[in-house]
């Protein structure tokens, strides 16, 4: 990695829709830096570009201007075939709404990341169930995502954005369907995490969550401020 | 919202499906309709006219095929309709749903969705009528440069009209019960995708542990899609129960019926006769394939009597195989009537009547008969016996039964014991011992004689021997060599044959549409699953995997299917003995595999429009 202990490195990075006649600007000039192993949290108002950032960093969508490097990768530059197995290999992805695949059991949609990489049937098995243990849902193995509760479903997430165990680790409003009592669930998983020593970029309105950061952001119009500050 | 503007609105924003469903609309009633036209004018259409060409055994082959192919071409529009307007109308009951939440009234709904429903279905009934109106002359157009005789009959409007309405309220049939279903269903069920999508709770369907993760993802959204995948299933099966009959019946009927002909004529023969003798016998195997008036020809014209030269100098040439002497002659002929008899009641019934034609007479030796016909019954055994053998056109004019009957000819009885295919006279001809014909004619020598030479000799150098022989006896003797007429009849066949193969066409690109159009409810369907796969490092190609899979899975089931039942309907009802050679096995699978790979293919579309998208686009 180039840059050492940095992770993320974007500057100046813009975003722009086009919706019709209009240009909507999701992100103007952002720059961010986040270090290895720390836990950054983004916050703002509906709409600020919060996702956008998100996507951006996880090479899910790309720049409309300046630079994203990520791992010493200049991401938008690169092109899908690369893109996707950085998603696979180095970025863990928790999305707000779950979004599991619905034609696979809990097993199987904490399993599938790893298809696409060279492991074992005995090896995905065994991570299978550890991610299980670790977000508690080991009696839930056989079950299809319509069977699950909401709070169930993210655990399902958070375990399936670990399966490749990557250094990176993307959350977009992870309890920002869920009730207290869940939610607690999900801070608690994140601590964890936190102690293993990834790299955690969390998108929240959670006070919880909030606490744990080591670096606060806020995203207001586009623009990205530091909060540590 | 302006009630006319809605519907029109929603069928210009989705472009694609309003296309592909107007697109199949448009095939099937075209096809339909260019199979009537196209069928009358060729002459062996539904109404089983014969028009003076091909014999009767023959026609009624085709006409099987035709009325069979054209009923299942009509069965496939069907259903290929109904598919079409449910997967239509299945993309569609989210936004009814939608509608109702926001208060719509169920009959405005309706009343938006039916005219959606009227629109789609008059101008693909439309564009289908132009469409087979046009097909029919571009084809009438493209065989008579080809120099066939083509009928040209206007077009009948009333046939036009009849497919027109017949097609517009069948769609209209299925089209309503989906419309007026989706209007009834409350509106939170209608959102939900457990519902529009047709999606039941859980398939039950458990795949084997160690099947890959895409064909796992693949079969369950297949399951799930329970009700969309038994239609598609069932509307390709019915296209490749078309296909298999149109191909592979095309096939083997085609082999078929051109070995009746070539055995009944025989392959690499020769004719010996007077030149006058020679060009009636070729106008008499032509009139298998085209019109031709009756010339008045002296069959017993002194001057085409064989000399005994030339009968004699066959037996001193080395090389020939099979010497067949025939007497040919035209004569008045008449079926007699037969009765049979009732043990258990005593009564008598009448079997035929007292019917009279001219029919070709051509007196065989039974036992050196160079043909070999396809007959129903047996051939002559006995060279004195008063028996007979008769064509097929001959045998469906003028006899009830004609096995259980005799022909008068020149006041003798001929027990009638056979009926064969045979494209002399067009199937008008009467087969009787050489012997018994000479003994009630008076005629004592033949007037023809065919020949068959051993292949494995230089036939140019043993055909040119038998030229010079023939030239010192009768100068007015000539050798002719009938393989060129054999070809022409053979062609003919292979032409009307070849007409079939093509009939299930548009079908067949019916049912790719119809196949793009479940591929496309697979991704609506799965549309977040995938954005979410790519978000987690899945390569495009994957999703085209997942996608190919389901579509694979659809269509190789369809075909398997598909392909038996069209193979034992082909095998078991439209070719009696059907004769399969290696080489027609490989042709078959060529075209029915080439069939399945352009479907295949063809339905690959929407996926790879869909992979190329960005992530973003697909999840939101």
């Amino acid at each position: 990695m180039k840059t050492g202990q940095t992770v993320v490195l974007a500057s100046l990075l813009c975003k722009t829709y086009q919706m019709g006649d209009l240009k909507v600007e999701a992100l103007r000039d952002a720059n961010l830096k986040v270090e290895k192993g720390k836990f950054t949290v983004v916050n703002g108002p509906s709409g600020s570009g919060k996702t956008t950032l998100l996507n951006i960093i996880g090479g899910i969508d790309k720049p409309t201007s300046g630079k994203i490097v990520v791992f010493g990768h200049d991401l938008s530059a690169k092109n899908e075939d690369f893109l996707a197995n950085f998603r696979c290999h180095r970025v863990g992805f928790v999305f707000q709404f779950y979004n599991l695949v619905s034609t696979l059991t809990v097993a199987e949609n904490v399993a599938f990341p790893m298809e696409w990489t060279r492991k074992s049937e005995n090896q995905v098995e065994k991570r299978v169930e550890e991610l299980l243990e670790l977000v508690g849902l080991q009696h839930r193995v056989e079950h299809f995502p319509f069977q699950l509760s909401g709070g169930e479903q993210q655990r399902v997430a958070f375990a399936r954005a670990l399966a490749n165990n990557p250094p990176l680790l993307l959350v977009d409003e992870p309890t920002g369907n869920l009730d207290t009592k869940t939610s607690l669930k999900i801070i608690q998983i994140l601590l964890k995490l936190k102690g293993d020593g990834k790299t955690i970029i969390v998108v929240t309105h959670d006070k919880g969550i909030f606490e744990l950061a080591d670096q606060k952001l806020y995203l207001e119009d586009g623009k990205l401020v530091s909060l540590n500050a | 919202m302006r009630e006319t503007f809605f519907p029109i609105n929603d069928l210009l924003r989705r472009k694609l499906q309003t296309s592909l469903v107007l697109t199949s609309l448009t095939l099937c009633v075209a096809s339909t309709l260019f199979l009537l036209l196209f069928g009358e004018k060729i002459g062996f259409g539904i109404s089983l006219t014969v028009e003076g060409r091909l014999t009767s055994g023959f026609s009624m082959v085709f006409s099987r095929f035709i009325i069979f192919a054209g009923l299942l071409i009509f069965i496939v529009g069907a259903i290929i309709i109904s598919f079409m307007i449910f997967v239509m109308m299945s993309q569609r009951v989210r936004d009814i749903g939608l509608l109702k939440a926001a208060g719509c009234p169920n009959d405005l709904i309706f009343g938006y969705f039916t005219t959606e429903l009227l629109i789609i279905t008059f101008v693909g009934c439309f564009l289908g009528v132009v469409l087979g109106i046009l097909a029919n002359f571009a084809s009438t157009g493209l065989l008579s440069n080809f120099g066939l005789q083509i009928s040209q009959k206007p077009v009948n409007f009333l046939l036009v009209l009849l497919v027109f309405v017949l097609f517009f309220i069948l769609a209209i049939i299925f089209g309503a019960k989906p419309i007026l279903d989706a209007a009834k269903v409350e509106p939170a069920k209608a959102i939900s995708p457990a519902y529009h999508l047709g999606l039941s709770k859980e398939s039950g369907f458990k795949v084997v542990s160690k099947s890959g993760f895409i064909f796992r993802i693949a079969m369950r959204s297949l399951f799930r899609r329970k009700s969309a995948t038994i239609r598609i299933v069932f509307c390709l099966t019915t296209v490749f129960i078309l296909v298999t009959v149109a191909v592979a019946g095309g096939i083997i009927a085609e082999v078929t019926t051109k070995s009746w002909v070539e055995k009944a004529v025989g392959r690499d023969t020769v004719l010996i006769a007077h030149q006058n003798m020679c060009t009636e016998y070729e106008l008499l195997l032509s009139k298998f394939y085209e019109t031709r008036e009756d010339s008045r020809f002296n069959y017993t014209d002194e001057r085409y009597l064989m000399p005994e030269g030339i009968l004699n100098c066959l037996g001193s040439i080395s090389g020939i195989e099979y010497v067949d002497i025939r007497l040919v002659l035209k004569a008045q002929v008449k079926e007699v009537r037969n009765y049979t008899f009732n043990p258990e009641t005593g009564a008598t019934t009448p079997v035929g009547d007292d019917r009279e034609g001219e029919s070709l007479i051509i007196g065989v030796e039974p036992g050196m008969v160079l043909s070999k016909w396809f007959l129903e019954g047996k051939f002559l055994g006995e060279a004195q016996a008063f028996e007979a053998m008769v064509g097929d056109s001959l045998a469906q004019r003028m006899f009830s039964t004609p096995l259980m009957q005799s022909i008068r000819l020149f006041n003798h009885d001929f027990a009638v014991i056979g009926v064969c295919l045979d494209p002399i006279n067009n199937g008008n001809v009467t087969y009787v011992p050489l012997e018994a014909l000479q003994g009630i004619t008076g005629i004592t020598k033949p007037n023809v004689v065919t020949v068959k030479i051993d292949p494995s000799l230089n036939r140019t150098e043993i055909l040119n021997q038998l030229r010079a022989y023939i030239r010192t006896v009768n100068p007015g003797f000539e050798v002719f060599e009938l393989n060129g007429i054999l070809d022409r009849n053979v062609g003919f066949l292979g032409y009307i044959w070849s007409a079939i193969i093509f009939l299930p066409l548009f079908s067949l690109i019916s049912a790719s549409l119809c196949l793009i159009g479940y591929v496309m409810l697979a991704i609506a369907e799965q549309r977040q699953e995938f954005g979410v796969l790519r978000a987690l490092g899945a390569k495009p190609r994957t999703i085209v995997r997942i996608i190919s899979e389901q579509s694979f899975i659809v269509l190789l089931s369809s075909y398997a299917m598909g392909i038996a039942l069209g193979i034992i309907i082909t095998l078991l009802i439209l070719v009696p003995k059907p004769l399969v050679t290696g080489y027609a096995v490989l042709e078959i699978a060529g075209w029915l595999l080439t069939a399945l790979a352009a479907i295949f293919i063809f339905s690959l579309y929407p996926a790879t429009r869909f992979a190329k998208k960005p992530i973003l686009e697909i999840m939101t």
